[in-house]
């Protein structure tokens, strides 16, 4: 079936204009920092406590309503669980735990740059998925099958998942990092590789493309914001070593604002153990294509050597956390080398590189 | 693959991990000691999580020369390439293994000392799975509000009535649950989650079989290459394969004796726009038999759709195009008629590079090397291929007449031409048209060029170890995704009389005390989950207060 290259431009008008989208939201997640009602006003002087307490991530960031929601382990004061009657008499005052403010009700109560900042997320998402469909129709196929066309299929993914980690954890803080790297992804992709909608070479003719490289797709951009969220970890660890060394002023710019760290370091934990399953489906995936495509499933081919260096990289930062001497930044700098292959595999291996997985379409 | 060891003061676990703590773990250094125990430590070090670390670590490590340097399983030719390029240096990385990595004895020993610390981790730990599914959770500690979540209230109840409805609660929750054994006291111990520990074994061990698949693959499975010209047919042996690679216990009577016809093959190609000369699509037709005599099947073989054939997959790899010429030699009898494949680059088009040897022909054997061009083209003088389907062939050829060398004794490629002993016949490649004929000097006879065929290049696996590791890498998948959703809790209640209430002293009165804990909450939720739970025990208590 032929290309319909006019629908391949309109998905190209639809990326632009997400990306100008989630350029806007970058600026209204900065505004935030700027602007916004400070986080924890109330708790500037506890703020050390407050980092040290490995408390509900719930009440990561929500704003006003931060002080409202106690940690489960606080005794006094007491509060009622909603819908339970309190015990007629009660000799002494009960301690029940919060049940979480459900997430919508807590971005309600967020300020109104960060309500303009998800808002603008929202719709860039929107045009990025209508981007990413109409490039699908137009070729007829799972729009994944070319460098720029993996790009932009990933950094959808990691748009889409870090609305939902922002959301459901209350972790706008992190908005302003994770969208300002889609940014910067999606619009390399938009100069450096654009790449017009085209057809495949028979040897991705197969629907394991679409099984294969959807999984790797949606790892890579489940890996992607883990690896931001990294980066955070490491400049707010060596943000509260410094301040706990006494050579900078505590509380000073952005990171003060910021997530605790052990909040940080479980909000990655918890991404990376979302992704690495999936990344474990895809590279199975990719065998059993392999062994319907060259004749075997596993072949040391150059990408997949680097598949399987990515796997166990963070299979180590998934034992390092559980290892004395080695949680923390250790595990995280094993977390950023994984990701660090996971990009030499897609930037380097597959255009430099030869082997058999050459079809970056990068000229 | 998350904590098998167990992490540090796991309160899941009343003994200590051996090894971590103890004079068992003393360092052999610092005493005299035998070798039992040196051994016995050299054991606990291995099964450490930090030196399985460093193993995982050593193990990407090792992997990253395999992927830059060429390597002899995947591609042999850029070895020795690296080899002509390199000479100082490429000898040197051979003896270390790095052209073969995958099969070094470094990087196996890497594997096979992370395999055996896995296994010195996930057997003790089988056992004690085994053992704690069989012995009830602890009994409640004295004092729930120190666990990491609490909650407390008042009832009217009676303890010994709130502690039975807080049982029928967690029961109903499918939690296992462990009461007192005697009088006088009131709580409930309960526990759930043990299919985390039973996912994180079945990863682990699903890994093991991954690699022992592997080994068996390699060891009674083989891979062989045919290549096969438009309407010719071959037989599944030993000496009708052009490469075979047989695993360490296969035999050549392990071959299936199919037969397979390619019948015609078809590659098209895309014809304009940015994407002009990329292939769109590969059909090859053929007909095979499972045995020689048997009954005739037709089928097609495509790119992503092998042919599975007495056991063995027959996978369409590669096609190219193979010339047909017709040798007269001087006493003017035809020496050499047949279709003969030439190779392409990775690049160019179909530029298609090959030999002619003509053995028979006299007086003197002759011997042509050829350039096959698809789509001819002249490039500032040079011969070049514009599109890689058969638009405008042209062969270029180079004759030679002398000793082809063929019975030295040494095996020759088919696709290169020994001349040493012969003498260059044409001063300059000649080009030929199909149907043209080039006429050889000094009466040594002619060659014509008749016209062309397409051939396809066929794989044929046997791997007996496919259907084993696809099983083990989907019980790793499951082993994962139990040991990352389900987490082991515990939660206890324990019910206090409480005396009298203000004004009301005539009532019953008891104090509910909740706690509870995960073992590694990786994915989250518990504090919901006991808040939750907390309040449901809390309603079913004030409900049954009402009766």
């Amino acid at each position: 079936m032929p290309v319909n290259l006019a629908l391949g431009h309109v998905s190209t008008d639809f990326l632009i204009a997400a990306l100008v989208i989630y350029s806007l939201s970058v600026v209204a997640f900065a505004g935030d920092f700027a602007f916004g009602r400070p986080r924890r006003a109330a708790s500037a002087a506890t703020g050390q406590q407050a980092r040290q307490r490995a408390g509900a991530l719930a009440s990561v960031g929500a704003a006003a309503a931060a002080p409202a929601v106690p940690p489960a382990s606080s005794a006094p004061p007491a509060s009622s669980a909603p819908g339970a009657p309190s015990a007629p008499g009660s000799a002494a005052p009960d301690s029940m735990p919060e049940v979480a403010l459900p997430p919508l009700r807590a971005v309600g109560q967020a300020g109104r740059w960060v309500q303009a900042a998800l808002a603008l997320s929202a719709a860039g998402v929107l045009a990025h998925v209508v981007a990413v469909v109409t490039r699908g129709l137009a070729v007829h196929r799972a729009p994944w099958g070319n460098m720029y066309e993996f790009v932009t299929a990933l950094t959808c993914v990691a748009a889409i998942f870090f609305l939902f980690v922002m959301i459901k954890y209350r972790a706008w803080a992190l908005g302003v990092f994770v969208m300002g790297a889609v940014v910067v992804a999606l619009g390399l992709a938009e100069t450096l590789i654009y790449t017009a909608a085209g057809q495949l070479v028979p040897a991705l003719q197969s629907y394991w493309l679409d099984i294969h490289v959807t999984a790797m797709t949606l790892a890579t951009g489940i890996f992607f914001v883990a690896a931001v969220l990294g980066v955070v970890y490491l400049a707010a660890d060596r943000s509260a070593r410094r301040v706990a060394a006494g050579r900078a002023e505590s509380g000073n710019g952005i990171l003060r604002r910021l997530p605790s760290i052990e909040q940080i370091d479980r909000l990655t934990y918890r991404t990376v153990m979302f992704g690495f399953p999936v990344w474990t489906f895809g590279v199975i995936a990719g065998a059993i294509w392999a062994d319907q495509a060259w004749g075997r499933y596993w072949g040391w081919d150059p990408v997949e050597t680097w598949a399987f260096i990515t796997w166990v990289l963070y299979a180590a930062f998934l034992h390092a956390r559980a290892t004395a001497g080695w949680r923390g930044r250790r595990a995280h700098y094993i977390q950023l080398l994984g990701f660090a292959s996971l990009m030499f595999n897609i930037l380097v291996v597959q255009v430099f590189i030869a082997g058999l997985h050459s079809y970056a379409g990068v000229s | 693959m998350t904590d098998v060891r167990a992490p540090e003061a796991d309160p899941f676990e009343s003994a200590a991990e051996p090894g971590e703590q103890g004079p068992r773990n003393r360092d052999p250094a610092s005493g005299k000691l035998g070798l039992a125990d040196w051994l016995k430590w050299g054991w606990r070090q291995l099964t450490s999580m930090r030196i399985a670390l460093v193993l995982l670590f050593l193990l990407a490590l090792g992997s990253v020369p395999g992927s830059i340097l060429p390597q002899e399983g995947t591609d042999p030719g850029g070895v020795q390439q690296y080899f002509a390029s390199h000479p100082a240096l490429a000898p040197w990385l051979n003896h270390l293994g790095l052209f073969n990595v995958f099969a070094a004895p470094w990087f196996a020993a890497v594997y096979l000392l992370l395999f055996a610390s896995l296994v010195g981790c996930v057997v003790p730990r089988t056992f004690r799975l085994a053992g704690s599914a069989r012995t009830l959770p602890p009994r409640a500690p004295r004092h729930l509000t120190r666990l990491p979540r609490s909650a407390e209230y008042q009832t009217t109840l009676t303890p010994a009535v709130a502690a039975e409805v807080a049982a029928t609660v967690l029961a109903g929750h499918g939690f296992r649950l462990r009461r007192p054994d005697g009088d006088g006291e009131y709580w409930v111990s309960a526990e759930k989650g043990y299919l985390r520990e039973v996912g994180n074994l079945l990863f682990h061990l699903a890994l093991l079989g991954v690699l022992v698949s592997v080994a068996l693959g390699g060891l009674f499975g083989y891979k062989a290459d045919r290549l096969l010209v438009q309407g010719t047919t071959f037989a599944d042996t030993q000496s009708a394969l052009d490469e075979w690679y047989p695993g360490r216990f296969v035999s050549a009577a392990d071959l299936g004796p199919f037969t397979i016809t390619l019948n015609r093959f078809d590659a098209s190609y895309i014809t304009s726009g940015a994407q002009r000369g990329q292939p769109s699509s590969f059909d090859a037709q053929i007909s095979y038999t499972t045995h020689p005599g048997g009954p005739v099947r037709n089928d097609r073989l495509e790119v992503n759709r092998p042919l599975s054939v007495d056991g063995a997959k027959v996978y369409l790899i590669g096609h190219g195009y193979a010339p047909v010429f017709k040798v007269t030699d001087s006493r003017g009898q035809v020496v050499y008629d047949q279709a003969t494949p030439f190779i392409s680059g990775a690049s160019g088009n179909f530029l298609s590079q090959g030999v002619v040897k003509v053995s028979g022909a006299q007086p003197e054997q002759l011997g042509f090397t050829g350039v096959f061009v698809p789509t001819a083209v002249m490039v500032g003088g040079v011969l070049e291929s514009a599109f890689p389907a058969a638009d405008n062939p042209v062969v270029s050829l180079l004759a030679y007449a002398g000793n082809l060398g063929l019975n030295d004794g040494v095996p020759q490629s088919v696709y290169q031409l020994n001349t040493a002993a012969m003498r260059q016949l044409t001063s300059a490649p000649q080009l030929l048209l199909p149907g043209q004929s080039l006429k050889l000097p000094d009466g040594q006879g002619t060659i014509a060029f008749t016209g062309y065929v397409p051939w396809a290049s066929l794989t044929i696996t046997h791997d007996p170890g496919q259907l084993p590791a696809l099983i083990c890498g989907l019980a790793a998948l499951g082993g994962l995704l139990l040991s990352f959703m389900v987490r082991r809790r515990r939660v206890f209640v324990r019910v206090r009389a409480s005396g009298p209430a203000h004004g009301a002293p005539d009532e019953a009165h008891s104090t509910v005390q909740i706690g509870g804990l995960a073992r590694t909450d990786a994915s989250g939720g518990f504090e919901d989950e006991f808040a939750s739970l907390a309040a449901e025990l809390r309603s079913a208590h004030s409900q049954h207060e009402g009766e």
